[in-house]
C-alpha cells in the first residue's frame, strides 16, 4: 500500500534535500529521540545554527521525517511501497536509500513504541504458589484443611506498575482450573481458529 | 471441656426437670441448635407456645449456657462420652443426654464453621479467546490472545480478576498450577 501524503507534510519536508544526507540521518536519531521521550528546542536550536536554517524549519523537517516513519510503521507498508511513497517526494537516489534504511532499522522499535499507547486491560506477569494447611484457628481446633495459596501479579498499562492478588484455592478446584485452562489452549490450535489466523493477514 | 460457671448454671437448669418438663426439654434443645445454624438471629426462636410457662430471663440463660456448650465441643471436635460426662456432671439424666447428643450429632455436620478471614477464595475460572487484527495505533496486529476471570468470594462478597494474557503466558500459568498440583498429590501419599 502506498502512502499518501498530504500538501503541508510535503512541505515540511522539502528542506530535507537541501542538508547533507548524513545530516538526515542525524535528523532521524533526534526524530526516534522525540518518540521515545520528547525533545527540547535547545536541539533545534543548536542543528538550526549549524546549518544555517530557521529553527522552524528544522523542526518541521523533523517532525516530519517522524510522522513519515510512524505512518509507514503503522501500516507495516514494505519496502518497495516505501520507496515508491517518498519517490512523490522528488529527492535523489541516495536521500531516499538513507530514508529506507532509517525505516527498515527503525520499524520495530517504533511499532513497540506505538503498542504502549493502547489502551489495555492488565495482563499476566507471574504467579507465585504454596500449599498450607490449616490445623486450627480461633473457632476451630483439630482441623486439615489443604489450601493452595497463590500470589498473582499483574502488570497494568503503565510501565513497571504491578498490581497483586493474593489468591487461595483447594485442590478440587485446582484442578478443575487446570482442565478449564487447558481447554482454553487446545482452542487456538482448532481447526477453525487456524483457518481464521492463516486467512487474516 | 472447661466451662464457666454461667454456662455451668445455664445447663443445670436445663437438665432441672423442675424447670423444663418432659415435652419442653427436646424443644428447647431445638430451638437452640436452630439459632445456631440459621445464619442471622431470630430473636422470636425462644417465643414458643410450649415455653410460655418458663420464666423469660431463665429461659435466655439457658439458650446462651447451651449455645456456648455446643460451640464448645464443636470447636474441640469432642467424642460422645465427653459430651456425656460434661452433661451427666451438671445432673442430666440419661433420657435428656441421649435428647441433646442425638439432636448434636444431626446438627454436627452441618455446623461447617466457615468463620475466619483468609484471602480470597477461587470458585471458578472463565476464558475468552480473542484476535487482535487493528487498533488505534497500529494496523496488522494480528495477534491472538486471551482474556481471563477468575471469580474469587471471600467472606461472601464475591470479587473478580480479570486479566489478559498471550498463549506463551497461558501455558507458563498453567504449568505453575500443575506444579502445584502435583505437589498437593506428593504430600497426600506421604
Amino acid at each position: 500500500m502506498l502512502l499518501v501524503l498530504s500538501e503541508e507534510h510535503r512541505e515540511h519536508l522539502s528542506m530535507l534535500p537541501q542538508v547533507d544526507p548524513s545530516v538526515v540521518g542525524e535528523f532521524g536519531r533526534i526524530a526516534l529521540e522525540f518518540l521515545r521521550r520528547g525533545t527540547s528546542p535547545k536541539i533545534y536550536e543548536g542543528a538550526a545554527r549549524k546549518l544555517g536554517v530557521s529553527v522552524e524549519a528544522v523542526q518541521q523537517g523533523v517532525e516530519g521525517l517522524m510522522f513519515l516513519l510512524m505512518e509507514s510503521s503503522k501500516h507495516t507498508i514494505s519496502e518497495v511501497d516505501f520507496v515508491d511513497s517518498v519517490l512523490v517526494l522528488g529527492f535523489g537516489e541516495e536521500l531516499n536509500q538513507v530514508l529506507l534504511q532509517l525505516y527498515r532499522d527503525n520499524q520495530a522499535q517504533i511499532r513497540r513504541i506505538l503498542s504502549q499507547l493502547i489502551p489495555s486491560q492488565p495482563s499476566f506477569h507471574q504467579l507465585e504458589w504454596r500449599l498450607d494447611v490449616q490445623v486450627a484457628s480461633r473457632s476451630l481446633r483439630q482441623r486439615l484443611v489443604p489450601t493452595v495459596t497463590m500470589r498473582l501479579m499483574l502488570s497494568e498499562s503503565e510501565e513497571g506498575k504491578h498490581s497483586t492478588w493474593v489468591l487461595q484455592t483447594d485442590p478440587s478446584t485446582l484442578l478443575h482450573l487446570i482442565s478449564t485452562l487447558e481447554a482454553a489452549l487446545a482452542a487456538v490450535k482448532t481447526s477453525h481458529s487456524r483457518r481464521i489466523l492463516r486467512n487474516i493477514k | 471441656m472447661e466451662l464457666s460457671e454461667s454456662v455451668q448454671r445455664g445447663l443445670q437448669s436445663l437438665g432441672d426437670q423442675a424447670v423444663l418438663d418432659r415435652s419442653s426439654f427436646p424443644v428447647v434443645v431445638d430451638a437452640c441448635f436452630r439459632s445456631l445454624l440459621s445464619s442471622r438471629g431470630d430473636p422470636a426462636v425462644l417465643d414458643l407456645p410450649e415455653l410460655k410457662h418458663v420464666d423469660k430471663i431463665l429461659l435466655k440463660q439457658i439458650h446462651a449456657a447451651a449455645t456456648t456448650f455446643i460451640l464448645e465441643a464443636v470447636k474441640h471436635n469432642a467424642d460422645k462420652s465427653t459430651i456425656s460426662s460434661s452433661l451427666e456432671e451438671l445432673t442430666f439424666n440419661t433420657e435428656r443426654v441421649e435428647i441433646f447428643y442425638s439432636t448434636f450429632q444431626v446438627c454436627r455436620k452441618e455446623k461447617a464453621c466457615f468463620i475466619g478471614r483468609g484471602p480470597a477464595h477461587i470458585k471458578d475460572v472463565s476464558w475468552r479467546l480473542q484476535y487482535q487484527m487493528k487498533n488505534g495505533q497500529l494496523d496488522k496486529v494480528n495477534e491472538p490472545f486471551y482474556l481471563i476471570s477468575l471469580s474469587t468470594e471471600n467472606g461472601g462478597a464475591s470479587e473478580d480478576v480479570d486479566f489478559s494474557c498471550t498463549a506463551e503466558q497461558l501455558q507458563d500459568l498453567v504449568g505453575k498450577l500443575k506444579d502445584a498440583a502435583k505437589s498437593v498429590e506428593k504430600a497426600s501419599q506421604m
